[in-house]
């Protein structure tokens, strides 16, 4: 059931908001054993906050888009009074002390909460196999990665463990699990959406997005997520003006480095096959984005400085677990040797040395100005198409365990790291074609993305 | 490229500890990642800028410098001193001392 569906049956009094949390419930109860999409459920709030929404339906209050829709909410976002541990262990104990600006937003609109969700500890990761509560399976196959680092929220809604469910987009991680586990995810335009209570990795990176059945979905939750909230000064509530008397897209330009080596042919093929069909109502350019194959790298700097900035304030004293040494620097060393994973340790320490003195103008400096040029390909495209249309992912699911080294595990987001270096929205379909629009324009993600959709 | 030595030094000065065997893993990862970022060397970014922000345009935003939020909801006093209440409740170690509850530590000199 899709949320208009639902919304629809609501307002007919053909379904109640209990019945709904119930059925999801059931569901969890009998599939999260398996596939450990959710780290807890809240299911108490849930029944609870569906009791009360039934009740002013039955006094004749006129039901909201939102009111009931149930939603699973990724780990690394702060509800308020719940544990939010970013599948970290030294945030195990960790209570939220308020409401993430999303969270709020999703509580005055009626949805419903039914858990917080797996994924990479501290967001990140490609396979949710870096989670501290271990992995993640993939509902279309139990063999498989779901992808990360939303892994968890993927898998709930491929699973038909929830209606839709927020995830965050540092580098993929909402578009790369959506492609494995054939659901639709957005990461909108740096900034569209507040990232006040998102537990932060790359701060110039992160969003928060929807993970949703349909693109339909993905844009009603985009639409009660986003706007300018003063608690994070990058967010900002676009005054972009469409004109309506013109077609949103026109040209849709194909970049040919996402078609090269590496790219899986079988994802080639489903790609073509989508090109082909919307050549009959399109301008289908071919178009260069020439930085592209820096991208990796570039992001592989700036990130791990960013995160070793962000994570240094995980040192067992204010919050979290601490583990007691001799000194204080003791206690931090220890409270993060033993709290924090492999993966972020990495990334700590590769941080740690793209910053330091004598290696800051080779690495974090020359990224930063390759950050710009990655931008700029973009902002270049744009003058000539509506859209841009690709692959999410090179290739298909991989096994748990398949992919041991972190080069090989970086790179299964080399077609969507590139949105987010330069900060435009991009929009994952279930059947893996990406679309990425100029900055603010998700609107021509929706309409260009619903065309596809409905094609398939 | 990256020996033991040098990763013993990150994981000084990123207060973090663990054991030999990883160290050695990431003297290796880090050797193989750093290799892998040679190629921003082949980039000709001669009067390229470094990018400090996503969107064009963007500026700093201040905002007052106060603790009250009217948003959260935390200008009220009442709502104000729940929130003290629970950030005191998240303390790893607490200790009741005088006139309030006082975060613990080990001693830093």
């Amino acid at each position: 059931m899709t949320i208009p569906e639902f919304h629809e049956k609501l307002k007919n009094r053909k379904i109640s908001a209990r019945e709904a949390v119930v059925s999801y419930l059931d569901k969890i109860k009998k599939k999260n054993g398996e596939l450990n999409a959710y780290l807890e459920v809240f299911e108490k709030d849930a029944l609870e906050r569906a009791k009360e929404l039934d009740e002013r339906i039955a006094s004749g209050e006129e039901p909201e888009e939102l009111w009931g829709v149930p939603l699973a909410i990724k780990d690394n976002i702060l509800i308020r009074g719940k544990i939010a541990s970013a599948a970290s262990k030294i945030l195990g104990n960790y209570v939220a002390p308020y409401d993430a600006f999303v969270v709020e937003k999703l509580k005055k609109a009626g949805a419903i909460f039914l858990g917080r969700t797996n994924m990479d500890e501290f967001a990140m990761g490609s396979s949710t196999e870096n989670s501290a509560y271990g992995p993640t399976k993939n509902p279309r196959d139990l063999e498989k990665v779901p992808g990360g680092s939303s892994g968890g929220s993927a898998a709930a809604v491929a699973g038909g463990l929830t209606m839709a469910a927020l995830g965050s987009d540092t580098g993929g991680s909402i578009r790369q699990p959506a492609a494995f586990c054939k659901v639709v995810g957005l990461k909108p335009t740096y900034g569209a959406v507040s990232r006040s209570g998102l537990i932060a990795m790359a701060s110039s990176f992160d969003q928060i997005g929807p993970i949703a059945q349909t693109v339909e979905d993905a844009e009603i939750l985009f639409n009660a997520i986003r706007g300018k909230d003063e608690l994070d000064s990058t967010s900002w509530t676009s005054d972009i003006q469409v004109d309506v008397r013109r077609p949103l897209v026109k040209k849709i330009g194909i970049p040919k480095e996402y078609f090269g080596e590496g790219l899986d042919t079988q994802i080639k093929n489903g790609i073509d096959e989508v090109i082909k069909k919307l050549s009959k109502s399109y301008e289908i350019r071919e178009i260069n984005l020439p930085h592209t194959k820096y991208a990796l790298s570039c992001y592989y700097v700036i990130v791990p400085a960013e995160v070793s900035s962000n994570m240094a304030r995980y040192d067992g004293v204010r919050y979290g677990v601490r583990i007691e040494g001799g000194d204080l620097i003791d206690t931090y060393k220890k409270s993060r040797g033993d709290g924090i994973g492999l993966e972020v340790r990495r990334r700590i320490l590769l941080g740690t040395y793209v910053l330091s003195a004598g290696y800051y103008d080779a690495y974090y400096s020359k990224a930063q100005k390759v950050r710009f040029l990655v931008k700029k390909d973009f902002a270049d495209a744009f003058r000539g198409v509506d859209a841009i249309l690709c692959p999410t992912v090179p290739t298909s699911p991989f096994k748990f365990g398949e992919k041991s080294d972190p080069l090989s595990m970086y790179l299964s987001d080399i077609y969507t790291i590139p949105a987010n270096l330069a900060g435009v929205p991009a929009l994952t379909l279930s059947s893996g074609v990406q679309i990425i629009a100029p900055h603010f324009r998700e609107d021509i993600l929706f309409s260009l993305g619903k065309e596809i959709e409905k094609s398939h | 490229m990256i020996s033991k030595d040098d990763i013993e030094h990150l994981k000084d000065l990123a207060r973090v500890e663990f054991g030999e065997k990883e160290t050695e893993k990431l003297a290796k990862d880090l050797g193989d990642i750093l290799g892998y970022m040679e190629q921003l060397k082949g980039v000709d970014v001669s009067n390229v800028l470094e990018m400090t922000h996503a969107l064009e345009g963007a500026k700093n935003i201040f905002r007052k410098d106060s603790a009250e939020s009217q948003r959260r909801g935390t200008a009220e006093p009442e709502a104000q001193s729940q929130l003290a209440r629970e950030l005191i409740n998240a303390f790893p170690k607490k200790q009741d001392a005088g006139h309030g509850t006082y975060l613990k530590v080990k001693s830093i000199l």
